[in-house]
């Protein structure tokens, strides 16, 4: 088990080190610099002056050089071109309010996917099955920024329940109902187009159960059905939902670059395109870098609390 | 095969095809779109491009069947222009991420050894980054012409192709017809494209087919962030870019383009869970 756990963190680290060569160059690549170069205001020597306070005057094989040297020796992701701020600090501040979606999401996507996975399941075939079918297709197709459009025409611009955009107040002024207020709309769009993956999970893993020996057995043995599903079938059929936290952790990334534009919340996506439009190359290396690292830690949690719930399984 | 059992089994395969009136129901929807995206335009007195600012922001009547957006330009035929737009790039896309996913996946599990540990390492890097984060930074590099926005997508796609396609070609590298190909002399591409590539197809239409609709979605999302197809161009996707602004004034023209894109997606979708039931027949999903 310790063996497999620093194999899998040296592969982690690799895998995350190929990112940011490959980040890197990529956006070194790109016409133009950053944004807050193209100053016509700005004299020759300031611009010089600004191009070498951010190295940009060397190549970039030296600059990565530079940079993995004080991200490794430091903790440090460099200096923000545009904001003038350690990269950092602004992952560190957008991170807390992309988690508050992010998790929220995910509860309600879980929460509803494995309800609506398990009726399907049980009712493999019959209507209930065919109507979470529908529901499933219908999250996988629906481009779930138009569901965000939509939903705030109907609950901010109609009925004038909800706030259309913002994260709500931070800070001292910040209470909990306002800030789920906030939430409800944005994880709620989001975990509609995430729930298809849970609910695909939950029904295969349930169906797959009811068709295996000790099930057939315990209904052989007259027990009922009820016992049977509960007792039996259920708490097998739970274990493989593990593993689509870490199918979705990637998937509610890129969502929510896109859900975060749409309601105004400010978090990492809105960072990333800020970012990109601005051509800021730390931000963008550091946030791409930091969602590497939370779906490839996601993985690894998850293979593990795979081993500990599921006694099949060995890790060696 | 005699004639009568070609006959037969075509018969066959029709019948299961009947079975699936979903993914019927599906493709005919497709080829309506299809159809009238490229041809409606013929017809449609509108021209996209064309603005009106004393009609702007007009409620759908006779004339102006879905109304006009905010320069006053024709919904629907920027709905037509901006479908063709969008299927392209979807289809594109697809085939984009379809042909470099088999392409290395194929190669890592045929070859194995050295040159899989090193491609299926690449995989692994790109399954890492969330597609859109990779997509934003490659569009923030290469621009934002449509062939990039192509390229760019199908970027986002292959990973997933590539592993699919690994599995399979290890799977049959150590099959007999492979190692018997091999004795007669069949060099290593005539035996990945003649032998096994025809094995994959059935998996790689599936995934190609819901991959269209993923690539449709991806592409409108980063053209509604601005950063995909750029206006004037029409794409489903840009055209929700500046919908948001006028929701009080008129969230119609916020829920046109979304309709069309969920409907084709939909589509995509429903066919490609079709095919999937039609060429396993074991699967239950």
């Amino acid at each position: 088990m310790t063996g497999y756990l620093i194999r899998r963190i040296a592969q982690g680290i690799l895998v995350l080190f190929l990112v940011s060569i490959f980040t890197f160059f990529l956006i070194n690549l790109a016409p133009g610099g950053p944004s807050s170069l193209v100053d016509f205001s700005s004299t020759a020597a300031e611009r010089e002056a600004r191009l070498a306070r951010f190295e940009l005057d060397r190549s970039p094989v030296e600059r990565y050089g530079l940079w993995l040297t004080a991200l490794v020796t430091r903790g440090d992701l460099g200096t923000s071109i545009n904001q003038g701020l350690p990269v950092t600090d602004l992952l560190l501040q957008r991170l807390g309010t992309t988690l508050r979606l992010a998790l929220g999401a995910l509860a309600l996507a879980v929460a509803f996917g494995v309800t609506l996975g398990i009726l399907a399941g049980l009712h493999h075939n019959r209507w209930p099955d065919h109507v979470v079918s529908v529901i499933s297709t219908l999250g996988m197709s629906i481009p779930n920024f138009w569901l965000g459009i939509v939903a705030i025409i109907v609950f901010s611009v109609n009925l004038g329940w909800l706030p259309a955009s913002g994260s709500g107040p931070i800070g001292q002024r910040a209470d909990l109902a306002t800030s789920l207020r906030h939430l409800a709309l944005p994880a709620g769009v989001l975990a509609f187009s995430l729930m298809p993956n849970v609910i695909r999970v939950t029904r295969a893993a349930l169906l797959e159960v009811l068709r295996s020996d000790y099930v057939r057995t315990a209904t052989a043995k007259g027990i009922r059905r009820r016992a049977v599903v509960l007792k039996h079938a259920l708490r097998n059929a739970l274990i493989p939902i593990v593993s689509i936290v870490g199918l979705i952790t990637t998937v509610l990334f890129s969502g929510s670059v896109v859900i975060e534009s749409v309601f105004g919340w400010p978090g990492l996506g809105r960072l990333a395109i800020e970012a990109a439009n601005g051509r800021d190359y730390p931000v963008i290396l550091g946030v791409t870098l930091l969602a590497g690292t939370v779906v490839v830690t996601v993985n690894l949690i998850v293979d593990l609390t795979y081993a500990v719930i599921d006694p099949r399984v060995r890790h060696d | 095969m005699t004639e009568p059992q070609a006959l037969a089994k075509r018969r066959k395969l029709w019948r299961r095809i009947r079975r699936q009136p979903l993914g019927l129901t599906a493709f005919a929807v497709l080829m309506i779109l299809i159809l009238t995206v490229t041809l409606g335009p013929l017809a449609w007195p509108f021209d996209p491009d064309r603005a009106n600012p004393l009609n702007n922001l007009a409620p759908p009547d006779g004339t102006h069947w879905l109304g006009t957006d905010e320069l006053g330009r024709d919904v629907f035929a920027r709905i037509l222009a901006g479908g063709r737009v969008s299927l392209a790039v979807g289809i594109f896309s697809m085939l984009v991420g379809l042909t470099i996913g088999t392409a290395i996946g194929g190669s890592a599990g045929y070859f194995g050894g050295r040159t899989e540990a090193v491609l299926m390492r690449l995989v692994d890097v790109f399954m890492a980054i969330p597609a859109f984060f990779l997509i934003l930074v490659i569009v923030t590099t290469f621009g934002n012409h449509p062939v990039t926005v192509i390229v760019t997508v199908g970027l986002g796609f292959w990973a997933q192709m590539a592993r699919v396609a690994h599995a399979e070609f290890s799977r049959f590298r150590r099959h007999e017809f492979v190692e018997a190909s091999r004795a007669l002399g069949g060099s290593h591409p005539r035996i990945m494209l003649r032998h096994i590539l025809p094995q994959v197809v059935p998996q790689a239409t599936v995934l190609a087919t819901l991959g269209v609709g993923w690539a449709i979605l991806t592409e409108a999302a980063l053209s509604y962030l601005g950063l995909g197809i750029q206006p004037p161009l029409a794409s489903w996707g840009n055209m929700l870019q500046n919908a948001q602004q006028y929701l009080w004034l008129n969230p119609l023209i916020a829920i046109w383009p979304g309709l069309f894109i969920g409907l084709t997606v939909l589509a995509f979708n429903l066919l490609g869970n079709s095919l999937r039931d039609l060429l396993d027949p074991r699967g239950d999903s």
